[in-house]
């Protein structure tokens, strides 16, 4: 219990609690924060973000997946901006598996710079959630 | 029928009558007989044009009640949304500070306002603010370049005619189906594009149903962001180390990019709340001035028509008492 951590999205905050331990999906690959980090910004690629610990048990794992942002840390604070976030649990499995084949098919079919650009974002986007959902299910 | 009968038997009441009565009914009633004999050409005429402005009232009493209602539900819904975008705007002034005072080489104004009209003293109210920001910023230094933006139709028709060489872009529509922050994002990008140092947003913040304060939000980029470092009242910004596989220097432009857009998206939501909500009280004042109007109208109405009735009444009954006396 010892980072207070806040997700805020655009349309509203998204959850504000307690935790031991964050890994936040940065730019440069996966930054896990513990207590007393440095005070730091980082740019948060679209993936999926794990909280460790929290009202449940210290080694429980919950994940989010973020569609970009930023996160700021300081203090023990973390407020992580994001442009979007969806919980695991909202997550439909075979919803979420079939628009990642969908995506995947998508990007290899893609041509020309705007629709690949295009199929590479809903891959992201679909991959993300897809990883958040698989980790809910494996714990 | 009956009133020829009726006539005639208060006819030969009145014949029974004294002389004196007789003459002083008629001196009574003189007057009125004579403005009814002056109008009367008019009269049956301006009855008709009375009862179709009573119609006419009725209707319009009727639509901004119907106004009102909408706006109400409307405002709840906008309510919900406002509340709760606003807790993201608050970290970035945390971390970068407001300096509603800054003044850059280029800066934007962002005035928004309403695409429809009926709602009260809204968009006059921003665009008096914006006029006076302008002739502050303008007044501060030589060579400053503002921009002027506006984000609704009553801004640009009511900023055009002010200020046509400072205007730039405008931006319609936004509140048609709903405020998303895609929006946002793409008029934060599309200002950007001019490079300038600081962004200032004008909007109405929606305080509650009755109150909506004129408000100025100061976004400021990294150039002036960087020079604020050094300001006794600077932000904080340095005791972050930033990680990032780009430079300093991106990463903040993409923080004052997302800082932008999420104000933006924040101002649009309470402009668009406000708006509804004055828009509710202005149809309220409406349809009770409608209704005042009514009731004075039908008064009038009323007596005009009972007037009618007596001095046709006076002269059937003078009618026949003349009969009588021959």
């Amino acid at each position: 219990m010892s980072l207070q951590i806040s997700i805020l999205t655009p349309e509203r905050p998204f959850w504000n609690g307690q935790a031991d331990e964050i890994i936040l999906p940065t730019e440069t690959g996966e930054m896990g924060v513990l207590k007393n980090h440095a005070p730091i910004i980082t740019g948060l690629d679209v993936g999926a973000m794990l909280i460790r610990g929290g009202q449940a048990s210290k080694d429980e794992w919950n994940s989010y997946a973020i569609m970009g942002g930023f996160a700021l840390v300081k203090q023990n604070i973390v407020t992580i901006l994001a442009n979007e976030a969806v919980s695991a649990e909202n997550i439909n499995p075979e919803e979420a598996k079939e628009a990642f084949e969908f995506a995947k098919n998508n990007l290899e079919k893609a041509e020309g710079i705007k629709e690949k650009v295009e199929a590479n974002f809903a891959y992201k986007r679909a991959k993300a959630r897809y990883q958040v959902v698989k980790v809910l299910k494996k714990i | 029928m009956a009133l020829r009968n009726a006539a005639t038997f208060l006819g030969q009441r009145l014949a029974g009558a004294a002389e004196l009565g007789i003459s002083a009914a008629k001196s009574a009633g003189g007057e009125a007989l004579t403005n009814a004999f002056v109008t009367e050409g008019v009269r049956h005429a301006s009855n008709q044009a009375v009862k179709q402005r009573i119609r006419a009232i009725k209707n319009i009493g009727k639509i901004t009640k119907a106004m009102k209602m909408v706006a109400a539900s409307k405002m709840k819904n906008a309510q919900v949304a406002v509340e709760q975008s606003r807790g993201i705007v608050n970290p970035f002034v945390r971390l970068f500070g407001d300096h509603p005072g800054v003044e850059g080489k280029v800066g934007v104004t962002v005035a928004v306002t309403s695409d429809r009209g009926l709602c009260g003293g809204l968009n006059s109210n921003i665009t008096k603010y914006t006029k006076t920001l302008l002739k502050l910023g303008s007044a501060s230094a030589e060579d400053v370049e503002t921009k002027l933006v506006s984000i609704g139709d009553k801004g640009r028709s009511q900023l055009m005619r002010a200020e046509p060489r400072m205007f730039s872009h405008t931006f319609a529509e936004t509140y048609k189906i709903r405020v998303t922050f895609a929006q946002a994002s793409i008029i934060a990008e599309e200002l950007l594009k001019s490079n300038p140092e600081v962004v200032k947003v004008l909007f109405n913040k929606f305080r509650s149903a009755i109150s909506f304060k004129p408000t100025l939000a100061t976004v400021l980029t990294p150039e002036a962001l960087e020079k604020q470092l050094t300001e006794p009242t600077g932000n904080r910004l340095d005791a972050y180390e930033i990680e990032a596989t780009h430079e300093r220097s991106d990463v903040l432009r993409d923080l004052a990019e997302f800082q932008l857009a999420a104000t933006l998206y924040n101002a649009m939501l309470e402009n668009n709340c406000s708006e509804h909500a004055s828009r509710m009280s202005a149809m309220e004042n409406s349809t009770k001035s409608a209704g005042e109007m009514l009731g004075k109208l039908t008064l009038e109405y009323n007596r005009k028509r009972q007037a009618t009735i007596t001095t046709e009444l006076i002269e059937i009954i003078a009618g026949a008492s003349a009969l009588m006396d021959a």
